[in-house]
């Protein structure tokens, strides 16, 4: 039965939380088997778009609000911390600020245009998106167009960054578990399957969503924060470029919208595609992403977190029919 | 003893039709009322208005002497005034009990500490689809839905239940047992204005009805009387030749 499989959850089975763990443990273990730099420098870009996508969620996958513009948190993270850090904040008190900073925009995003509603919310944040990046460009403070350097006057140390990452996506993940089974989610559901049914069960739908992208903001924002560190360099273009709204749109989208753990999936195919095949095929990029994007809408709306339950239906299925006595 | 709910005046125009027209009236604190007319009278767009859904044109709604007039429909629910949709609204990814929640969790009451399961079963008895509980709300049959959209308004704790043709498309029998719940649901303290085509229903339930016609209130009353006004028959059957 459908309604039995959705997660009843964590407190009915407290061992759900052991694999989530084991996970984490064997992330926080790998580097123990020494990992190339490369390696080690695609799972951190996995962890750092994990966050995001499973931020980005909160909002689209949770709320069903589907922004385009969440580049505008991850590049004004990514900017905050690279002005702390020259400022000469410690790079660890950079990552909340970045967080708060994107927070306040999503506010000043949101009250606008949470007026208006799906596909109209959804354009409007491409607007906003595309503005900001402009005023990034044009913005001299931190150089306009040709970037912004961060120089650090301690040595690189490629496994600190690493841990940085794996934490931030726990944080993410766990933050995300909490959302889901506290009143709030309840609330966020409720919005995504009928705003007027919430609101005439007492949800004030505009507080909330405020609520939940600003959370989602936070945390991309901090996401960009940590890859900004890492790159030491970046700039409008790479931070708040539209490909970065739909990147992490994409993610939660290819693993399934609406989980817990589809974001962190598809935030791992991602990170995996872009590092692996966008280099080698930097051309087939949008080609690539367009096909998949087609090929989840028309066969698999749930992404592989969708798949995964359709093939569990499926093998439960055929194993109950060959118990039957023939 | 003041009124509940006191309407002004209210008058609703969609694009030069006026779906209300100058509707005034008042319910009492504990009553049944009875909402009747013909297709098309404006019963449910009152309840929107009333619901916070849609704004009205002019006049005015007082809940408890406060004006609410153009109130936020959560607002309205937390002040305890709570609707059934004439076409269920279930919220179709959760289960029976999860749409139940939300109401308790964001309605009139959403207090802390309690016990929410047992809220949740104690609703989902008395409109009897308890046994429904785990399922989810895609599956359910119409009287089902019918159901399952009193439970989730009940859940708000409302203290004026505006409930819109709960009983449309159900069986005689299922009526009889969704009126029953409807005065057990007074009698728990619940001001009710139902909204209701069947006359049988409203005679055996209602303390008191009021008739739309075209959006004007026709006549008030108690429903012997109403049963036997001529301007109601003339409403409801075409003039008599
Ligand atoms: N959103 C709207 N836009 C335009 N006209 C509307 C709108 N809502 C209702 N109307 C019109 O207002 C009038 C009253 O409609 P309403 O739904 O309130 O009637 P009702 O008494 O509930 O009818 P029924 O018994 O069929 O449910 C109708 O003529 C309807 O067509
Ligand atoms: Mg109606």
């Amino acid at each position: 039965m459908s309604a039995a499989e959705r997660s009843p959850g964590l407190a009915a089975r407290p061992l759900a939380v052991l694999p989530p763990l084991i996970l984490l443990g064997l992330l926080a273990a790998l580097p123990l088997l020494n990992l190339g730099a490369n390696s080690v420098k695609v799972l951190f870009l996995t962890f750092v778009s994990i966050a995001a996508s499973v931020g980005w969620n909160i909002l689209g996958g949770f709320a069903g609000q589907v922004s385009f513009g969440f580049a505008v948190f991850y590049g004004l993270g990514a900017y905050t911390t690279a002005v702390g850090i020259n400022e000469g904040l410690n790079p660890y008190l950079t990552y909340p600020l970045a967080g708060a900073v994107a927070a306040l925009a999503s506010l000043l995003v949101g009250l606008p245009t949470f007026r208006l509603r799906g596909p109209y919310f959804a354009i409007a944040t491409i607007g906003v998106s595309e503005a900001t990046r402009v005023v990034m460009t044009n913005l001299e403070f931190t150089g306009g167009a040709s970037g912004y350097r961060i120089t650090e006057h301690v040595p690189f140390r490629q496994l600190e960054h690493y841990f940085t990452g794996l934490m931030l996506a726990a944080l993410a993940v766990g933050l995300s578990i909490i959302v889901r089974r506290s009143r709030f989610g309840l609330g966020l559901r409720a919005i995504r399957d009928d705003q007027d049914a919430a609101a005439d069960s007492g949800v004030n739908p505009y507080a909330l969503k405020l609520g939940a992208h600003a959370i989602a903001a936070a945390l991309t924002a901090a996401a960009g924060g940590v890859y900004a560190r890492y790159a030491a360099f970046i700039d409008p273009e790479g931070v708040f470029g539209f490909p970065r709204g739909v990147g992490i749109l994409l993610m939660p989208v290819i693993g399934g919208v609406n989980t817990i753990w589809g974001p962190v999936i598809g935030g791992g195919v991602y990170g995996v595609i872009e590092e692996e095949l966008v280099a080698r095929f930097p051309q087939l990029h949008l080609l690539l992403y367009g096909v998949l994007v087609m090929l989840i809408i028309l066969f698999e709306p749930g992404g592989v977190v969708g798949l995964l339950q359709r093939t569990r239906r499926f093998v439960l299925r055929r194993r109950e029919a060959s118990w039957q006595p023939s | 003893m003041a009124a509940l709910l006191s309407v002004e005046g209210l008058t609703k125009r969609f694009s030069g039709l006026a779906a209300l027209d100058q509707v005034s009236f008042e319910i009492r604190e504990g009553e049944i009322v009875g909402l009747i007319g013909p297709n098309g009278a404006g019963k449910t767009t009152l309840f929107s208005i009333i619901a916070g859904s849609q704004p009205p044109t002019s006049g005015k709604i007082l809940f408890e002497g406060r004006d609410f007039t153009r109130v936020k429909p959560f607002r309205a629910v937390h002040a305890g005034i709570a609707r059934t949709h004439q076409i269920p609204q279930p919220f179709l990814s959760m289960t029976v009990r999860e749409n139940v929640e939300v109401g308790l969790r964001f309605g009139r009451d959403p207090g802390g500490a309690r016990n929410l399961v047992k809220e949740v079963t104690e609703i989902l008895e008395l409109v009897g689809i308890a046994s429904l509980e785990n399922m989810a709300a895609v599956t359910l049959s119409v009287g089902d839905l019918k159901r399952l959209e009193l439970a989730r308004t009940l859940a708000t704790r409302p203290r004026l239940l505006l409930c819109d043709e709960v009983c449309a498309g159900l069986t005689e029998c299922e009526m009889q047992s969704i009126l029953g719940l409807l005065r057990r649901i007074q009698a728990l303290g619940t001001t009710i204005i139902y909204v209701e085509h069947n006359l049988r229903a409203i005679l055996s339930t209602c303390h008191h009805v009021i008739v739309l016609n075209f959006g004007k209130k026709l006549a008030e009353g108690p429903p012997e009387t109403m049963q036997n006004d001529p301007a109601v028959i003339e409403a409801y059957i075409g003039k008599k030749a």
